[in-house]
């Protein structure tokens, strides 16, 4: 009898997922659930009687009404977002190809996909279900209470990843076959994240725990949030922690929520099977080619900011090149909207100038690398049509660092700006001071990141994979700025203004010697 | 002659009103056992006349029957009975040579008491049977599509679709799969569908040929025919003359502006 075509698509899939342990695959499962068990055993109890009575506390509180739904709505989201980040981060529309070919249904393909990559997020479920029974388990919750609470985990979870997984399908038939649909969905991979981010924030920073603590607006969130699934097991588990051992006294609320949130696991699962259909197809959706428009006054001003003739073209090439892929567009405004998050939700508490700027200075390093930090768009083929012509990868450099300025310095002046004018203590004086510092630090680290880049280039054109090389220089980057910052302002004691010269200088000095460094290294790629 | 493959006014089109042909009202049979050669300049409709035989994309007008199967109504039969070497088709880079064979196989319900043998055979049979743990992300292009050969034969299906089967081989790799082309037509009996637009590979291995040209199939025959048809002396000549192409006085016409010769 043949193997049914879904075990055959998620034992594929399932295998994808671990190459890279390829050596230890026939005792990966053991080992995970032979870590799980200890994990639910002993660690997660462990780790939850450190807090316990915090813990407890905060169950039987006003907070965690509208807590626990907040907390299940955005590990809720993150499922859904998950499938569809990785898809839009890689998508092939050649391996669907493969399916259409073959005597396969589209509804075998999506549910081998699901159950593929499930027993890994089964992983992540079982960490936060575990946690969540060792924290319920002291307030003496019965056998049926954990069962169940332990199945609204499974449920929730398992119901976004599936409509995550179809979702991502859809996405992946919309938008992976043209260059200009993976260059959107590698865009939006991207900023997916930040309202994730800005709900954290506004737990982290933005006084959302208190404004939960008054019974009229956790009521109203508690409102919003019971319209959706993932909050239907956070309100049943919530009566748990308030009723341990009796489930008959929340008999009704149990039964009609956990009943629902049932219904909706099975009501996804049958309706993304019918959506199956439409989530598997090559056919082109677009036929209207982008076209480029005849040079405008920005793009003239470009060139003549490159001196005119064969430099100034290559500048206006290198910046087309870079403003015409969505995926940079995307990355500066994930930088700027986090930006804005911090000095929204952490900013609130600034009293003088100098602490408005200080998230800019940790921040800018992680703008300048992903403004210039990927200067291998195209693969080693763009490189050697560089390294063919005269002075080919000097020139490319050159234009490369000075289309990093243009872009990255007028965003860090702009955010400079914005932080300061919101502070009552800025004078003109200080304002022009700091915004000229700023400007100078931008600029040094747009000239570090790219020297990094350069070091390390990344000639994938897998989004995961270039994201990879862009955190790890984000990371040298902004470990420069903090090292010298606390040396500077904390071990020295050299007052603000200082810090920020010495900043300037230091990064400066290194950004030219990684710059240097990085162009060798660059030229002598084969 | 048994016809394994019959198109009736078979039709793609996109766009509002389907402004855009892709393929337009072909009609063509191809016999058993036959080595039949579609060719076309770049966007012809080679590939989507491939895609829509093989129940990839839905026609918009007209018929098709591949193995006596109808290609709208009896879908998971025509899949079953033919094999497909896409022009872009995407591998599992992720897995080795010897897990996405096994997948394919699995994929097309080869029985798992002859898969094994099978995968080991035509990795031999490629030279690739050495390499059959590495990760298809190590192989070169060509491997690549040896591979993706060998993933289109592992249900032994009696009809082939080769789009550009030699595209990106070497020379030694082209002839093999020139020569394994023709050991299936001979030897086994296969029907055998070539898109290509490398003239020399068409030549040397199909019985017949189809010109298509935007959409329309504009030549039908052997290549003896048509080049009687046109009344040139190579396949090449027939080929511009049906299609179209650059005259010679046009060719150096850039050289004569100013200043383009500096």
């Amino acid at each position: 009898m043949p193997v049914p075509k879904w075990l055959v698509v998620a034992r594929n899939e399932y295998r994808i997922r671990i190459n890279s342990i390829r050596t230890i695959r026939p005792y990966f499962p053991y080992l995970v659930i032979a870590l799980l068990a200890v994990y639910v055993a002993f660690i997660a109890p462990a780790v939850v009687s450190l807090f316990i009575d915090d813990l407890l506390a905060f169950f039987l509180s006003q907070v965690a009404l509208a807590m626990v739904p907040i907390i299940m709505f955005i590990i809720f989201f993150y499922f859904i977002i998950l499938p569809i980040t990785y898809t839009l981060q890689g998508m092939q529309a050649g391996q669907v190809e493969i399916f259409l070919a073959a005597p396969i249904k589209p509804s075998d393909v999506l549910l081998g996909e699901f159950l593929g990559v499930m027993p890994f997020y089964a992983i992540a479920i079982t960490v936060m279900a575990g946690f969540f029974t060792a924290a319920l388990n002291p307030l003496g919750l019965d056998m049926l209470q954990i069962a169940i609470t332990v199945i609204i985990f499974v449920a929730t979870f398992l119901s976004a990843l599936w409509i995550g997984t179809v979702i991502a399908a859809l996405v992946r038939t919309k938008f992976a076959k043209s260059a200009r649909g993976r260059d959107v969905g590698r865009a939006l991979s991207l900023v997916l994240a930040l309202p994730m981010i800005a709900v954290m924030y506004a737990i982290m920073g933005g006084g959302l725990l208190e404004a939960l603590a008054d019974p009229g607006t956790s009521g109203m969130v508690r409102a919003i949030l019971s319209l959706l699934p993932s909050s239907w097991g956070a309100e049943v588990i919530v009566n748990f922690a308030s009723n341990p051992g009796n489930i008959g006294a929340v008999g009704f609320e149990t039964l009609t929520r956990f009943g629902g949130l049932v219904a909706f696991f099975v009501a996804v699962l049958w309706l993304g099977t019918k959506a199956a259909n439409r989530a598997y197809s090559i056919e082109p959706t677009t036929f209207t080619a982008s076209r480029a428009k005849p040079d405008g006054f920005f793009y003239r001003t470009v060139r003549y900011l490159g001196g005119g003739g064969s430099f100034g073209t290559l500048l206006v090439s290198v910046f087309k090149d870079y403003g015409r892929r969505l995926e940079n567009l995307s990355r500066i405004a994930y930088i700027v909207g986090l930006i804005a998050m911090v000095n929204i939700f952490f900013g609130g508490g600034f009293d003088d100038p100098e602490a408005a700027l200080l998230m800019g200075l940790f921040l800018f390093p992680f703008l300048a690398v992903l403004v210039v930090g990927q200067v291998t768009a195209g693969g080693k083929e763009s490189l050697f049509i560089y390294k063919k012509t005269p002075f080919g990868v000097g020139r490319f450099v050159k234009a490369r660092l000075l289309q990093g300025w243009l872009v990255a310095v007028p965003i860090g002046v702009a955010i400079t700006v914005v932080s300061m004018i919101s502070i009552p203590q800025t004078t003109l004086i200080s304002l022009l001071t700091y915004t000229g510092f700023m400007a100078l630090i931008v600029a040094a680290n747009v000239t570090l990141a790219l020297g990094l880049s350069l070091l390390n280039p990344e000639f994938s054109e897998n989004t995961r994979t270039q994201m990879f090389g862009l955190i790890v220089n984000a990371q040298v980057a902004m470990f420069v700025s903090l090292g010298i910052f606390i040396g500077s302002l904390i071990v020295l004691d050299l007052g603000f203004l200082n810090t920020v010269l010495l900043q300037t200088v230091v990064i400066w000095l290194l950004g030219i010697v990684f710059l240097y460094l990085g162009k060798r290294r660059f030229s002598r790629i084969e | 002659m048994k016809i394994l493959i019959r198109t009736d006014r078979l039709s793609k089109y996109y766009g509002k009103g389907g402004e855009i042909k892709a393929v337009d009202e072909l009609g063509l049979e191809v016999y058993e056992g036959e080595t039949f050669g579609l060719l076309g300049p770049n966007g012809a409709g080679k590939t989507t006349t491939v895609r829509l035989l093989n129940c990839i994309i839905k026609p918009t007008g007209g018929t098709a029957t591949v193995n006596g199967y109808d290609v709208l109504k009896e879908e998971t039969d025509v899949k079953r009975v033919t094999g497909l070497l896409a022009e872009s088709p995407g591998l599992y880079e992720k897995l080795s040579a010897h897990e996405f064979l096994e997948f394919m196989g699995a994929l097309y319900d080869v029985p798992g008491d002859i898969l094994p043998e099978r995968i080991d055979d035509l990795l031999k049979l490629f030279g690739l049977y050495d390499r059959c743990d590495y990760l298809l992300e190590g192989y070169s292009r060509g491997m690549k599509q040896k591979i993706l050969i060998a993933a289109a034969l592992i249900h032994d299906p009696p009809i082939l679709f080769l789009d550009e089967p030699t595209s990106m081989l070497d020379p030694r790799a082209a002839l093999m799969v020139k020569d394994l082309i023709k050991g299936l037509a001979d030897k086994a009996g296969k029907t055998i569908f070539i898109c290509s637009h490398i003239l020399p590979v068409v030549e040397e291995l199909c019985d017949r040929i189809g010109i298509i040209n935007q959409g329309r199939l504009i030549a039908l025959g052997t290549i003896d025919e048509i080049i009687t048809q046109t009344k040139t002396k190579t396949l090449e000549k027939a080929f511009i003359a049906l299609t179209g192409g650059v005259e010679d006085k046009e060719l150096l016409a850039w050289r004569e502006q100013k200043g383009a010769g500096a």
